[in-house]
């Protein structure tokens, strides 16, 4: 993801902004695909529900407003024309009981200036004070006037309204108190904010949902990528959905997998093919070798030393094309396996006896340690798999290690509640560096100490067969430092405590 | 007197490769390339052993084995170069007493010829009479007779191991013991031979080889013979 980022940013002069966002960034890199989508939907909603939400408390609120000062506007002519009146018909009029009578009307608060003294009719809900001074000098010059102001934090719309008579020279005033419009406003803000953020959260969970769905197929994907990275070449996407988008990825991926798996089972068939070709031959070189071999007094020295050498090769050579055999029916997959259920200490030593019993006379054959609390335990093994991996480790010492100085079965750890045991192959050779541990189980892997190839090498499949068998049977291989130096080559079965396998 | 071994093999350098060995083991050995000839050969001059190739061109090794054992029940070693189970257990069903698989040397191919040639020898003056059912077993002589005097047919691997367990009636024998008497394998010999050979000899001396009475399966443990 990063990657491709880097490449579609433009190049050089990164500037301050991208440097600053560069952190951001990266996070929003992090979040994911379906975390990003999920982001992107929830912003969205955010501010369309902003965008909608304040356009409607705009209107909403300009509307209800206008409203509002128009109709007292309308109260306050109302009322000044009712004092007017009043006011000419009486010479000495009783203020304070006719700016009453009005406010009874209207509703609002009446301020009145008359002969140079000022009236209210509620001087504690509005003082003359309060009134802006702005809208007084307006009026005094004559123009009819409205202001919305702030009293004690309660919005007001204060409508002044000159009185011209000739005898009455007034200034009327209507003060309305807006707090109740206030109050419905403050509601409906209220009330949009709270839209707004449900709609956020609605948003991105739709856009998870959306995401998860459209990632579903990815999901897919990728939980078949790695059932064929584990080996399961048989896994293919299920054509579920008619969706041309998805079909396309399903066929197309299926198609790769189709071919990945037959160039897979082509390369292992090939490996199995020349091996069988090569067994022909292979029978009939054995063959005259032993007719030779037994005939070996009739020849001269120099054709003994050549048949001598002849002969070594073949076997080697017979053995590689077994080894390769054995590993391409492990590739192919046709390794059959036939259980058996056997006494853990009895295999162990027999197996040992049957490995050492090709080896030359030179190598002594390792002491056999079965531990007495291994008795009567039972494994489930094929037993020439077995006897194959002991053969190869006892090789692979006498190669390697100056031959194996003795074989250990002992208890292992438990894995998953089942007991194991161990096999462990011990010698006093150089050992196996930590770094080569791992890569000694591949194939015609030369490691350190196998560089040099002596009068007899092994066929550099060994220790493969031993990992590849040791897979089969269930179990696990591993090296270890062996006490008082040399290499440790272990192999730990499982326990069986099920039923008989036939 | 050398024992005569027929050679079936349709690869021509393998056939004279492996008379050379036998010879030099001392067999005296005939070779043929087809199961057509072997068949045509067997009626001329029956052999002690036969070797099977299992790929022939024509007719194949699986069909010269079972009509060889329609009319024969001399020892037959298949010649494979499959170890797959399939090809092995097929070769044996079709009436294979053993097998070898390619590539072979001289040595491994004489040990198994000697182990099928083996017989018993007469111990004993009194020949022993082996009873089980209404069968009766006598090894010395390679007779398998109902009480009626009808003999049963089978093959001289079928009988040796008959003998083995009946001689040990009532007692378990694993394949290991079972492998190491009558094929004369070690620990490591394949299960497989001794199975499929039971199941033969179930179908000759079972009334109902579905529901075995004699020769009784012992789970985990290997077969016994209870008479």
């Amino acid at each position: 993801m990063t990657h491709a980022a880097d490449a579609l940013a433009p190049p050089a002069h990164p500037g301050r902004l991208r440097t600053l966002l560069r952190g951001p960034l990266e996070m929003w890199e992090r979040l994911g695909l379906q975390g990003r989508v999920t982001g992107l939907f929830a912003f969205g909603a955010l501010l369309l529900s902003f965008l909608m939400g304040g356009l409607s408390f705009y209107t909403t609120s300009h509307f209800l407003v206008s409203d509002q000062v128009n109709a007292a506007i309308t109260e306050a002519h109302a009322g000044a024309g009712t004092l007017q009146t009043d006011l000419l018909a009486t010479s000495s009029p009783r203020i304070p009981a006719l700016l009453a009578d009005v406010d009874n009307g209207s509703g609002a608060t009446s301020v009145l200036f008359f002969h140079g003294h000022r009236y209210s009719s509620s001087p504690f809900t509005v003082s003359i004070n309060d009134l802006p001074s702005g809208l007084v000098s307006l009026v005094r010059k004559g123009t009819p006037a409205t202001q919305n102001f702030l009293l004690d934090g309660s919005p007001q719309v204060a409508v002044g309204i000159p009185l011209p008579a000739r005898r009455v020279n007034a200034m009327y005033f209507a003060v309305f108190s807006l707090a109740d419009l206030d109050h419905t406003l403050h509601v409906l803000a209220l009330a949009l904010a709270l839209g707004g953020l449900i709609t956020t959260v609605l948003g991105g969970a739709i856009g998870r949902l959306a995401s998860g769905r459209s990632l579903r197929p990815l999901t897919a994907v990728s939980r078949a990528a790695v059932a064929i990275a584990r080996g399961d070449l048989d896994t293919r996407l299920r054509a579920t959905t008619e969706d041309p988008d998805l079909a396309g990825l399903t066929q197309s991926f299926n198609a790769m997998v189709d071919q990945l798996q037959e160039r897979i089972e082509r390369d292992a068939r090939f490996t199995s093919d020349v091996s069988h070709e090569l067994r022909s031959p292979l029978t009939t070189l054995s063959n005259t070798l032993d007719v030779l071999e037994a005939h070996a007094d009739e020849l001269t020295p120099r054709a003994q030393r050549a048949l001598e050498l002849l002969g070594a090769d073949l076997r080697r050579f017979e053995r590689m094309v077994a080894e390769l055999l054995e590993i391409s029916r492990s590739d192919t997959g046709s390794a059959d396996v036939s259980l058996e259920y056997v006494d853990a200490g009895e295999l162990v030593r027999q197996s040992v006896a049957a490995g050492t019993r090709t080896m030359p006379e030179s190598v002594p054959p390792p002491i056999v340690w079965v531990d007495p609390v291994l008795d009567g335990s039972i494994l489930s093994v094929d037993k020439r798999r077995f006897e194959r991996v002991m053969a190869n480790l006892l090789e692979n010492a006498a190669l390697y290690g100056g031959g194996a100085t003795r074989v250990a079965a002992e208890h292992g750890p438990d894995r998953d509640g089942q007991a194991t045991v161990v096999v462990a192959v011990e010698d006093h050779g150089p050992g196996v560096a930590l770094a080569e541990r791992r890569r000694i189980f591949e194939r015609f892997y030369l490691g350190q100490s196998s560089g040099r190839r002596g009068a007899s090498t092994g066929t550099g499949l060994g220790l493969a067969l031993v990992a590849e068998h040791v897979r089969l049977l269930g179990g696990l291989v591993g090296i270890e430092d062996a006490p008082g130096g040399g290499a440790r080559f272990t192999v730990e079965l499982p326990v069986t405590d099920g039923e008989e396998p036939w | 007197m050398s024992s005569r071994i027929l050679v079936v093999e349709d690869d021509e350098r393998i056939r004279s490769s492996m008379r050379l060995a036998l010879e030099e083991e001392g067999y005296e050995v005939d070779d043929v390339a087809s199961g057509e000839e072997a068949l045509d050969h067997f009626a001329a001059q029956a052999p002690d052993v036969t070797l099977i190739d299992l790929m022939l061109p024509g007719m194949d090794g699986f069909e010269c084995c079972r009509a060889l054992r329609r009319q024969s029940a001399v020892p037959i070693i298949m010649v494979t170069a499959r170890t797959d189970t399939h090809d092995i257990v097929a070769g044996l069903e079709a009436g294979a007493d053993d097998y070898v698989t390619k590539p072979f040397v001289a040595k491994e191919l004489g040990a198994r010829i000697r182990a099928l040639l083996r017989r018993a020898r007469p111990a004993e003056d009194e020949p022993r009479v082996l009873t089980f059912g209404d069968l009766e077993l006598i090894p010395e002589q390679g007779v398998l007779r109902h009480h009626d005097g009808e003999d049963v047919h089978c093959t001289r691997t079928e009988f040796r191991l008959l003998c083995e367990l009946a001689t040990n009636p009532n007692k378990v024998l694993t394949r290991e013991q079972l492998l190491d008497r009558v094929w004369g394998y070690d620990y490591f010999g394949d299960g497989r031979l001794v199975d499929v050979h039971i199941r033969r000899l179930r179908t000759k001396v079972e009334p109902d080889p579905a529901l075995p009475r004699h020769i009784l399966t012992v789970r985990g443990m290997g077969y016994k013979l209870v008479p």
